[in-house]
């Protein structure tokens, strides 16, 4: 009952348990956004990466990330 | 009576589970997505044909107006063509929309208790607001984006650089100025001198960022009018704007559906 009664005072409702697995998730919507947006050479073969740069290459200047 | 007094109370006060949080992301990232979509289609995509134009006549002429290292965007038989280019960049909008609503969504769910606003509604458009100014428009003030036909290949790497770090600082301010408003209160400052010293803090921090990170080391070209480079500016930052409005807009009205049902049961129960 004690232990009840303290972990709900710990917790206030509006909190959320994150659980460990979202962070990787975060991570990789990082590393996603990182390939969208600014891929250009360092992890593809430079024609893969020629070709993304060119598919998304409209939405880069739009977005504002520097793209050449 | 106790029980129909507790549901009247704002509707956040329902616990949440973080699939459902992160569900929500990803439908609001969607909507987000598609919602920069159209804005791209209709406002940055003229200002990019107007830019593709001046490459055009760069290349007629051989590259001759066209000082060396700028971007004549590669000879006569270009890799992809422009419409599935314009396609390609409403795909990525998408893309990036889901990418910004998987991460808004584990952000909000582990800060959910210490977002100020009022329910998951405000909460959540007080979070796309601070996503907005510190990781699009910091980055666009010091680093503005460019249409096509500007930017010197051969400083990309530097721009982005630059342009990652201005980032990154502006989410240090968005973390730092909560921790400082928390130390003020725990410390028993009142709530309106809490709010200047909050305010303050960030426009020192904001002003710091703009005057020592070098800015970009490109020339604006003389053949590009200064009329476009505005133009294509305001119409890049109306696209992240809208992005993030509608993300907020999204998953926080998203939210508070989720609550309405719960706060109709406790009352039926009670």
């Amino acid at each position: 009952m004690t232990t009840a009664a303290s972990a709900s005072a710990v917790s206030p409702s509006t909190s959320v348990r994150v659980p460990v697995w979202a962070w990787a998730l975060l991570a990789f919507a990082v590393f996603a956004l990182y390939v969208v947006s600014q891929e250009n050479g360092a992890l593809l073969s430079a024609s893969a990466a020629q070709m993304l740069h060119e598919l998304t290459h409209d939405a880069r200047h739009a977005l504002g990330v520097p793209c050449h | 009576m106790t029980r129909v007094t507790l549901s009247a109370s704002p509707a956040t006060e329902v616990g949440l589970s973080f699939g459902s949080v992160l569900r929500r992301g990803v439908l609001a990232g969607v909507s987000a997505g598609l919602a920069a979509a159209v804005v791209i289609w209709f406002v940055v995509e003229p200002v990019i044909r107007r830019a593709l134009a001046i490459e055009d006549v760069r290349s007629m002429h051989g590259g001759q107006s066209a000082p060396a290292g700028l971007p004549a965007h590669g000879g006569d038989e270009p890799l992809v063509s422009r419409a599935v280019q314009v396609v390609g960049g409403a795909v990525t909008a998408v893309l990036v929309g889901v990418a910004v609503g998987v991460i808004f969504a584990v952000v909000f769910a582990r800060m959910r208790e210490r977002l100020p606003g009022r329910g998951d509604f405000g909460r959540s458009m007080v979070l796309a607001t601070i996503g907005f100014a510190a990781v699009s428009l910091l980055p666009a003030l010091k680093i503005p984006s460019n249409p096509p036909a500007v930017g010197n290949p051969e400083t990309v790497g530097q721009r982005t650089m630059l342009y990652a770090v201005v980032l990154l600082l502006g989410v240090v301010v968005a973390l730092l100025v909560p921790v400082l408003d928390q130390r003020l209160a725990a410390r028993g400052t009142v709530p309106s001198t809490r709010w200047a010293v909050d305010v303050v803090a960030t426009v020192v921090l904001v002003v710091l960022v703009l005057v020592l990170v070098p800015g970009s080391p490109d020339a604006v070209p003389p053949d590009v009018p200064a009329g476009l480079i505005w133009d294509f500016r305001l119409a890049s930052l109306a696209q992240l704007a809208t992005m993030w409005l509608t993300l907020g807009l999204v998953f926080g009205l998203l939210l508070e559906r989720v609550a309405a049902p719960q706060r109709a049961l406790t009352s039926v129960s009670a």
